[in-house]
C-alpha cells in the first residue's frame, strides 16, 4: 500500500502514513504561472493499492482537479485499487435540487471521482447520512464524534453540560453523540432563506438554564449559526457554551468571529487542514488520523 | 467569411448560457446573433458555487459559452456544473464553446506516471453531458479524438489576419517558433500571400517547466518583415525569444498572432522589452486592464466568429466551409 496526498491536507497524510510505520509518497505538483497543475507521481505504482489523502475544501475547484488528475495519473501508470480519503466532500451541502432549475453539484463530484479510477472513498461526517448512496463505489461515512466523545468526558465530566444540535438538520448527530457520553441533548431550530443562504430566525427547543452547552455540528463555514446559536443559548440562561464541529471551514472572517464571540472554546478536528492566519486563541485542533488509518484496514 | 446571416434562424430554438470565464465574449456573441445570454453561477463564501437554470430549456438547443481560461481550474469545474443543470433542465442538445481549452498542452504522456490532462478534462466534460465541443485553435486537433461526441474547431487566424493586411507589409515571411506550429504557419501563409516560411527550432528544458529558448532556424528573414504565429502565449518566453532571436538574424519589423492571450507571470514585461512591433490576439481568453492597455497588443475579436459557427451548427450549415472558403 502506498500513500499519496495532494496538496490540501498534507500533514494529515502525514500523520495516516506515520500510524502504518510509512512515509508519505512522492509526487510532484507543480503549478504553472497560469494555474493548470502538473502530476508527477514519484513511485512506482503498478499493480498497488494506492491511498490518495486529499480534502476538497476551500479552494475547492483547484482541489477536486487536483484529486482528479492525481487518480487518472494514479490508474494511467498501473494502480491495481485507489483508495480516497476525502476527510471534508466539498459540495456535499449540494446534494439535492433545492429549487426548479438547480443542478445536483454533488452528484457530478460522485459520477466524476468513480469516472476517473476512484475504487473506494472514506469521508468523514457528510452532511447528510444518504450521501453514500449517490456513490455506485464503497463510501464510508467515518465519524469524528467518538474523538468528541473522548474529549467531553475528559474535560466535562461531572459537570453535568447538556449537548446541543445548533439546527435540526443535527438531530442524528447529537442523539448518537447523547448516547455515547449518557449526556441529555436539545436542538435548536433555525430558518435560512435560500436566495441569501442568511439565517432568518432562531429559538430553542428545550431547556439549558443552569447548566454549560456544548452544540456539536459538522461543520463551522462561516461561524454565523454557531455563533447565533450560542446568544440564544446564553440569553437562555446557559452558564458557558462551547463548539464541536468537524470540519473547519472557517469562510470569510469565521475566525475572528468566533474568537470575538461568546463561546468559551472551539473544538475541531484535522479534515480540513487550517491555514495560519485563520488560527485564533480559542480554536483547539483534534485528529482523526487514526479513525482514517484504521478504516483503511478494516 | 460571409457576414452573419439570420434567414432560417429562429433565436427561439437555442438558449445561450455563459459561465463567469469570459462574460464579456458572451454578451459579444449575443449581440452579433441578437439574443440574450445568462449566467446561472452563484458563488458561495466558500468558493463553492451553484448553478440554477432560469430560462425555460426544455427540448431546447443550449449553447454554454465557458472558455476554460484562468482560473483555468474553476473554469472547468463552473462548466461541469452548468452541463450538468442544463441537462437536468432537459436540454434537448447541448453544445460547450469553450475557444480557449485549458490543459490542451498536457496532451500526452511526456514523461512516466503522469496524467494526460487534457484528455480527463475532455472526457469529464463529455460525460457531464456535453452533446459537441466548439473550439478555437485547439493545441493539437488530434485531441478531438479524446471524446466520441461531435468536436469542431475553428481558426482565429480569420479574425487576426485582417489587422496585419492592413499594415501592407512587403516582402512578408510567416515564422513558426516551434516544430509544433509548421501547420498553423503554412495556413497563415496561404491566407496572407506570405512570400515564404521559416522555422524556429527550440529545445524546450523539461525539468525548468516552463522554460525554452530559440536556438536555430529552417528559413531566412534577412531584410525581410516576419509574422511569428503561435497558438497560445502563456509567460511569453517561446514567442519574445523566438523574436530576438529573428531580429538578430536580421529581420526587419517583427509582428505576432497568437489565438490565446493568457500572459501569465511576467509576460508583459517581456513583451515590452522584446523585438515584438505588435501582438495581435483574440479575446477568447477575459482580459486584464494591463493586457487591454498594453501599447504592443492589439484584441482582434472573435465573437462575429463564434457567432457565425453557432448559427451554423444551429441551422444545420456546414462547419468545415467556414474554415477553409
Amino acid at each position: 500500500m502506498l500513500i499519496f496526498s495532494g496538496s490540501s491536507n498534507r500533514s494529515l497524510a502525514d500523520k495516516i502514513a506515520k500510524d502504518f510505520g510509512k512515509e508519505v509518497s512522492l509526487v510532484e505538483i507543480f503549478t504553472f504561472p497560469d494555474g493548470e497543475k502538473r502530476i508527477t507521481l514519484g513511485e512506482r505504482v503498478v499493480g498497488e493499492t494506492a491511498v490518495l489523502v486529499q480534502s476538497t475544501n476551500s479552494p475547492v475547484d483547484e482541489n477536486y482537479m487536483e484529486l482528479f488528475l492525481m487518480a487518472d495519473a494514479l490508474k494511467r501508470s498501473g494502480a491495481e485499487f485507489v483508495k480516497l480519503i476525502m476527510p471534508y466532500m466539498g459540495y456535499q451541502r449540494q446534494d439535492h435540487i433545492f429549487r426548479d432549475g438547480e443542478g445536483v453539484s454533488l452528484e457530478i463530484m460522485a459520477r466524476i471521482l468513480e469516472e476517473v479510477g476512484v475504487d473506494e472513498v472514506f469521508a468523514f461526517d457528510f452532511h447528510s447520512i444518504k450521501i453514500p448512496e449517490i456513490f455506485k463505489i464503497p463510501t464510508h461515512n467515518l465519524s469524528a464524534l467518538s474523538t468528541f466523545a473522548e474529549k467531553i468526558k475528559a474535560e466535562f465530566s461531572g459537570k453535568e453540560p447538556i449537548l446541543v444540535s445548533p439546527d435540526m438538520g443535527g438531530i442524528r448527530r447529537i442523539k448518537e453523540i447523547s448516547e455515547m457520553l449518557n449526556l441529555p441533548f436539545t436542538t435548536i431550530v433555525k430558518d435560512r432563506d435560500l436566495n441569501t443562504g442568511s439565517i432568518c430566525d432562531s429559538k430553542l427547543n428545550g431547556e439549558v438554564s443552569g447548566r454549560q452547552a456544548l452544540m456539536v455540528d459538522d461543520m463551522m463555514s462561516t461561524g454565523e449559526t454557531m455563533v447565533k446559536a450560542a446568544n440564544l443559548l446564553l440569553e437562555n440562561g446557559a452558564t458557558s457554551v462551547f463548539a464541536f464541529a468537524t470540519h473547519a471551514i472557517l469562510s470569510g472572517n469565521a475566525a475572528q468571529i468566533l474568537q470575538e464571540s461568546k463561546i468559551e472554546k472551539v473544538f475541531v478536528t484535522d479534515t480540513v487542514e487550517i491555514p495560519e492566519e485563520k488560527m485564533f486563541a480559542k480554536l483547539e485542533i483534534l485528529s482523526i488520523a487514526k479513525i482514517a488509518a484504521k478504516a483503511l484496514i478494516s | 467569411m460571409a457576414k452573419t446571416q439570420l434567414k432560417n434562424f429562429d433565436v427561439q430554438n437555442f438558449v445561450l448560457l455563459t459561465g463567469t470565464a469570459n462574460e464579456p465574449l458572451a454578451k459579444s456573441i449575443a449581440k452579433n446573433l441578437k439574443t440574450t445570454v445568462t449566467n446561472p453561477v452563484t458563488i458561495f463564501a466558500d468558493g463553492e458555487i451553484r448553478v440554477r437554470i432560469s430560462p425555460n430549456l426544455r427540448r431546447r438547443h443550449v449553447f454554454i459559452i465557458q472558455p476554460t481560461c484562468p482560473p483555468v481550474n474553476d473554469s472547468i469545474m463552473q462548466l461541469l456544473l452548468i452541463i450538468d443543470a442544463v441537462k437536468r433542465a432537459s436540454a434537448s442538445e447541448i453544445i460547450v464553446v469553450m475557444p480557449y481549452f485549458g490543459y490542451s498542452r498536457q496532451d500526452r504522456k511526456e514523461t512516466a506516471r503522469v496524467p494526460i490532462s487534457s484528455a480527463l478534462v475532455a472526457s469529464l466534460i463529455e460525460n457531464a453531458g456535453a452533446d459537441r465541443i466548439l473550439t478555437l485553435d485547439i493545441h493539437a486537433e488530434q485531441e478531438e479524438g479524446f471524446i466520441h461526441n461531435p468536436w469542431d474547431n475553428i481558426y482565429a487566424s480569420y479574425s487576426l489576419t485582417p489587422a496585419i493586411k492592413r499594415k501592407k507589409l512587403e516582402n512578408l515571411v510567416v515564422v513558426s517558433p516551434d516544430k509544433g506550429g509548421v501547420l498553423r504557419a503554412t495556413f497563415y501563409q496561404r491566407l496572407l500571400r506570405a512570400e515564404t516560411l521559416a522555422i524556429v527550432y527550440k529545445e524546450r528544458d523539461l525539468s525548468a517547466n516552463d522554460n525554452s529558448e530559440a536556438l536555430a532556424m529552417v528559413g531566412d528573414v534577412k531584410g525581410k518583415n516576419v509574422l511569428l504565429v503561435d497558438d497560445i502565449i502563456g509567460s511569453a518566453g517561446t514567442i519574445v525569444h523566438a523574436a530576438n532571436f529573428l531580429k538578430e538574424k536580421g529581420a526587419k519589423r517583427i509582428f505576432a498572432c497568437v489565438s490565446h492571450g493568457l500572459f501569465s507571470g511576467d509576460a508583459l514585461k517581456k513583451i515590452g522589452s522584446s523585438a515584438i512591433e505588435k501582438i495581435i490576439i483574440t479575446d477568447s481568453v477575459n482580459h486584464r486592464e494591463e493586457v487591454k492597455k498594453h501599447p504592443k497588443i492589439e484584441i482582434a475579436s472573435i465573437a462575429p466568429l463564434l457567432a457565425e459557427a453557432i448559427r451554423r451548427i444551429e441551422v444545420g450549415d456546414s462547419i468545415s466551409s467556414l474554415i477553409v472558403s
